[in-house]
């Protein structure tokens, strides 16, 4: 008698709080995890024809693919875009490693678009959300692109934009040339002859 | 096996770990506190933690160090919580029946404050939190034994002072 007294007694000392109480709880916590540096995760993709490449996702997709033997300075510069310390694993990266080795080798046709544009400008992502819509095997030019978006004027600013993207092959910003056909340029030490091949790799007559 | 998104850690746990906080603290603002900053330190933590590790016991153990931290800094602060309590008991004594009730209360949670701080994470974890005693042992550190043994005597300790009282609950 005595003991089943006790349990009800310390079983409503410890009544779980309200639900509104914790729906609050969880808002604020929310609120809080938002604005906090998101984890990253990164890891070599050795041997692609494009020469050794770097990834780079969070929870919310790829955040950066880079060209080049050296991460060091491509991490910094993710930090700076507002993530997170990064740590190398191969397990979470292995999706997108898979993936984008499989499309260089020709194997599939499609990679996902599925990008975390954290530290990406909204004139950026818009530039390149538009090189994402030039089918494959097609390219178009600064100019053409620059009115798409419904800035005529702005072919100088859609080059600095696709200069600078964090997702290259993903966002297909070699898909874009200038208007004498020229390819002009492109990431990585091999630049234009990478753009090039990229784009005999997708079929495009260049 | 793959570890689940981050996000996914929030939905599936942060009420559990909310509730478990406000059992600890005794308080929901110190509570609402202790389980941000316990998501936090996971957060960052996150993509160092092995794929294989229970993540529910991982959560746990790091809330439970912060709740601990909390503990600790309001014992400097003395009997914090008694007072608490018994001011309340007196200020919502409507009926003779509902102040004895809160008494009762009163004394078992200053008795619960009493506990040595393992033995009441442990007793909460596993009988209000429904983490099995594996689990405990990861949430708190030490064997599974020791997480048998610290539920015994926190309820072994509790019982004795609820003994004691002369009052019908």
């Amino acid at each position: 008698m005595k003991n089943s007294t006790f349990e009800q007694a310390l079983d409503e000392l410890m009544a779980p709080p309200s639900a509104a109480v914790t729906a609050r709880a969880q808002a604020a916590l929310r609120r809080r995890l938002d604005a906090a540096a998101p984890p990253l995760w990164y890891d070599r993709v050795p041997d692609t024809p494009v020469g050794p490449l770097w990834v780079a996702v969070s929870e919310r997709g790829l955040a950066a693919v880079h060209y080049g033997a050296d991460a060091g300075a491509w991490l910094a510069a993710l930090q700076r875009r507002g993530f997170g310390a990064p740590a190398r694993s191969a397990e979470h990266t292995a999706r997108w490693r898979t993936d984008v080795l499989a499309y260089l080798r020709g194997e599939t046709r499609r990679l996902p678009a599925q990008v975390d544009w954290r530290g990406v400008s909204v004139f950026q992502r818009e530039v390149l959300e538009a090189a994402h819509r030039i089918p494959r095997g097609r390219v178009t030019t600064y100019r053409q692109l620059a009115e798409q978006l419904g800035r005529p004027k702005a072919a100088r600013a859609v080059g600095q934009a696709l200069r600078r993207n964090p997702v290259p092959i993903v966002m297909p910003c070699h898909r874009v040339v200038a208007a004498d056909g020229d390819l002009r340029g492109y990431l990585g030490k091999h630049g234009v002859a990478t753009k090039a091949w990229l784009l005999r790799l997708e079929g495009a007559g260049v | 096996m793959t570890l689940p998104t981050f996000e996914m850690l929030v939905d599936a746990y942060s009420a559990e770990l909310f509730a478990y906080l406000v059992r600890i603290l005794r308080e929901a603002g110190d509570a609402q506190d202790c389980l941000q900053e316990a998501y936090l330190r996971a957060y960052r933590a996150y993509p160092r933690l092995d794929a294989r590790a229970n993540v529910r016991a991982w959560l746990y153990r790091i809330a439970t160090n912060l709740a601990f931290t909390q503990l600790r800094r309001r014992r400097r602060e003395a009997d914090w919580q008694v007072r608490a309590d018994e001011h309340q008991a007196a200020a919502d004594a409507s009926t003779a029946g509902r102040a004895i009730r809160r008494l009762v209360l009163a004394r078992l949670a200053a008795a619960v404050e009493r506990l040595p701080a393992q033995q009441r994470a442990a007793l909460v974890l596993r009988r209000y939190q429904g983490l099995s005693y594996g689990e405990v042992a990861a949430a708190l550190g030490g064997t599974e034994a020791a997480a048998r043994a610290n539920v015994y005597q926190a309820l072994q300790k509790l019982r004795e002072e609820f003994g004691d009282e002369e009052l019908d609950f």
